[in-house]
């Protein structure tokens, strides 16, 4: 048998695709070496500790919905842009984080079909799929952390008598599921930032916070929350803050996303010491439990808004180390195009809404009154 | 020499670019504005539309007897030029006022507290029938041949005027339901001359929130009293106040299987400052904690060590 011909030709695989309307539309299947499905395998995780040991207030509906509800959204957002129907991995993600942190008031652990408060998760949903998808004032993609844009601002609007943060502790120190959960979030940090190069981000900030906070506790720093009897205050502060689990959920999957974090090591080294420090700016006068997640969580929304000048500054850095430099537009003429850029008003804006309104928590004794547990029946944790 | 230089036709410059400030994007940076706006509470915008973290400041209450037919402050009452609280105790029965008459008669106005959830008229009558309606709604809220006594309630506030209709002599207590925290001064024999504090104790929690110190009074007739200041717990219908001979309960289940405690008296406030006489029978030099106990949850609310 002779080889009808010299040249060969490989078959090629043919893509995936779906026919509506007769026109071919490409479909983008979950790709399993995707760093995002390594992080919602933590999270589901997680939630799933929650759900039966961990005695999270949260109903399997509400994760549900909250997931479909970004799902959905990412899906028709992408196909509007790129007509094609793309696995919605970051939506799914966005979603998950979501109900995995936000908590609506009332809301009983074990009621699995609750559908209480679904408005504030869908609410929380729509803010974080808007804020990808239009605020997008710098080289074409999104400035915020979506998943942190929404829950901030379904925080700060909605407020503290209808919706809160999920506790920092979710049980006592060294019992079995809180050791559980932490070895979960411990493993996944490893497991999922290292691919994406974010160990030293990560621990920039922890340093950073550490010491600031450490000093805090020091100097007799206290607040009060629901899950404690009387101020919490000495190392018992600087632990229930820095080593909680809330915390460490904050800094191992939610600043570390690549998206929004700058993209050089020195940068992402800035971003992590700048988000600390801004962290713990903010929760310095606040003598809550809710304001203090609301501080940590609104220091990201408030340095994601500083990437672009992060990065612009170790560009011109890296250009001097060059010897060459950088073409820069004078700062003037950039400051006009951007007051006459409607996305980069609404994003400084809500970078500087963000830390101002978590800073009008400071001494609100309604707040103080709930986390004294004192509300009674209507007691919104 | 004439000017033969032919100007070039100038290139119509390109047409600028549509303004980024369309009514969409105007639209959505308003939104945001509106939304920071929100977030901050600016003005109370927050608490207005949404709802606040806590309910509305109230005055509180100065006794189990209205004095002007509401919530008033009192010196025992919480610091502040208007002593009030946002704190709410559960539901609770202040007197008001006593009706008394014989036969049918349109009574002088009773003042029910706007903040009052509800009124209950506790009654008496001798002969006949007896009817009472308020003025608000004709429906009679007691309708019964008597002799009887019963209890019936009615739902107006304000100024109630109540239509009697009788054969013969009745009774008619009125109490209002409130929820705002009581303030009870300290009681007379506490300050007299004799009077000793015996213990004292902050309460912590145990399944409930509880706030606020306990102290114990030996009052001059040789008999025991118990104050509670500055307090509150989480509230139900159902507290108990008890003794106990433990030192410190920190849980349900080390109460409920510890030793014997006492019951001093139901607790049907949560909030304020509060006077209970103990119980003569009681040796108090027996119990070292107070213990806010339901019965019906079988659950400690909250405890306090007495020293």
């Amino acid at each position: 048998m002779t080889s009808p011909s010299t040249t060969t030709t490989v078959a090629e695989k043919p893509k995936p695709h779906v026919r509506i309307r007769g026109k071919d539309i490409p479909v983008v299947l979950p790709n399993r070496r995707d760093p995002r499905l390594r992080l919602s395998a933590i999270i589901f995780t997680l939630q799933f500790l929650g759900q039966s040991v961990l005695g999270f207030k949260l109903s399997i509906a509400q994760i549900l919905v909250t997931i479909l509800v970004c799902g959905l959204a990412e899906g028709v957002m992408t196909y509007r842009s790129a007509h094609m129907l793309v696995w919605p991995a970051s939506g799914i993600l966005t979603g998950n984080s979501i109900s995995f942190i936000l908590r609506a008031s009332g809301t009983k652990h074990g009621d699995w079909w609750s559908l209480r408060g679904i408005q504030f998760f869908v609410l929380a949903a729509v803010v974080s799929l808007l804020a990808k998808h239009l605020i997008r004032p710098w080289r074409g993609k999104h400035l915020f952390n979506p998943s942190n844009i929404g829950i901030v601002a379904t925080l700060l609007i909605i407020g503290p008598a209808r919706v809160f943060p999920q506790y920092l502790w979710w049980g006592r120190y060294g019992s079995g599921p809180v050791l559980a959960a932490m070895a979960v979030i411990l493993f996944g940090g490893y497991w999922v930032l290292k691919p994406v190069r974010m160990h030293a981000m990560v621990t920039a900030f922890l340093a950073t916070f550490a010491v600031v906070v450490g000093i805090y506790a020091l100097a007799g720093r206290n607040f009060v929350a629901i899950w404690h009897q009387g101020p919490i205050s000495g190392m018992s502060y600087w632990v229930d803050i820095v080593c909680s689990p809330e915390l460490l959920i904050f800094v191992f999957f939610m600043i570390s996303d690549p998206q929004t974090a700058p993209k050089s090591p020195r940068g992402r080294l800035m971003f992590g010491v700048g988000t600390a420090l801004v962290a713990a700016a903010l929760l310095l006068p606040q003598s809550t439990e809710f304001g203090i997640k609301l501080s940590v969580l609104s220091s990201l929304t408030f340095t994601c808004a500083l990437v672009p000048f992060i990065e612009g500054a170790v560009a011109r850095r890296q250009a001097r180390a060059a010897g060459t430099t950088p073409a820069t537009m004078p700062a003037r003429r950039r400051l006009t195009a951007a007051v006459l850029t409607p996305t980069v008003v609404a994003a400084a804006i809500i970078a500087l809404a963000a830390p101002i309104d978590t800073s009008t928590l400071i001494g609100n004794k309604g707040v103080v009154n709930i986390e004294r547990g004192l509300t009674g029946s209507r007691n919104p944790q | 020499m004439t000017d033969t230089l032919i100007r070039p036709p100038v290139p119509s410059e390109p047409p600028p670019p549509p303004s980024p400030w369309r009514p969409g994007p105007v639209l959505a940076v308003i939104g945001v504005l509106v939304a920071a706006l929100l977030g901050g509470n600016f003005l109370g915008w927050r608490d207005r539309f949404i709802g606040a973290p806590t309910a509305a400041p109230v005055a509180v209450a100065s006794g189990r007897q209205a004095t002007d037919g509401g919530a008033t402050a009192t010196s025992a009452a919480p610091s502040g030029a208007t002593a009030k609280s946002v704190l709410r105790s559960n539901p609770w029965w202040q007197g008001v006022t006593t009706l008394q008459g014989t036969g049918s008669t349109t009574t002088a106005p009773v003042a029910i507290d706007p903040s009052a959830l509800q009124f209950r008229a506790t009654w008496t009558c001798q002969t006949g029938h007896l009817t009472v309606a308020s003025n608000s709604r004709p429906r009679p809220f007691v309708d019964s041949s008597c002799p009887s006594n019963n209890v019936g309630y009615g739902v107006d506030k304000g100024s109630v005027t109540l239509k009697v209709t009788a054969d013969g002599p009745w009774t008619i207590k009125i109490d209002q339901q409130i929820d705002v925290p009581l303030y009870e001064p300290p009681l007379p024999a506490m300050t007299s001359p004799g009077a000793s504090v015996v213990a004292k104790g902050d309460f912590y929690r145990v399944d409930q929130v509880g706030q606020g110190t306990v102290t114990i009074y030996r009052l001059p007739s040789g008999t025991y009293a118990l104050r509670l200041d500055d307090f509150f717990v989480t509230p139900n219908s159902d507290l108990e106040i008890r003794l106990s001979p433990l030192d410190a309960p920190k849980s349900t289940d080390q109460f409920a299987n510890g030793p014997q405690s006492a019951l001093v008296k139901a607790l049907d406030v949560t909030a304020g400052a509060l006077n209970f006489d103990i119980p003569p029978e009681v040796n108090v030099r027996q119990y070292h904690s107070v213990v806010l106990w339901c019965e019906v949850q079988h659950s400690a609310y909250a405890a306090a060590s007495l020293s």
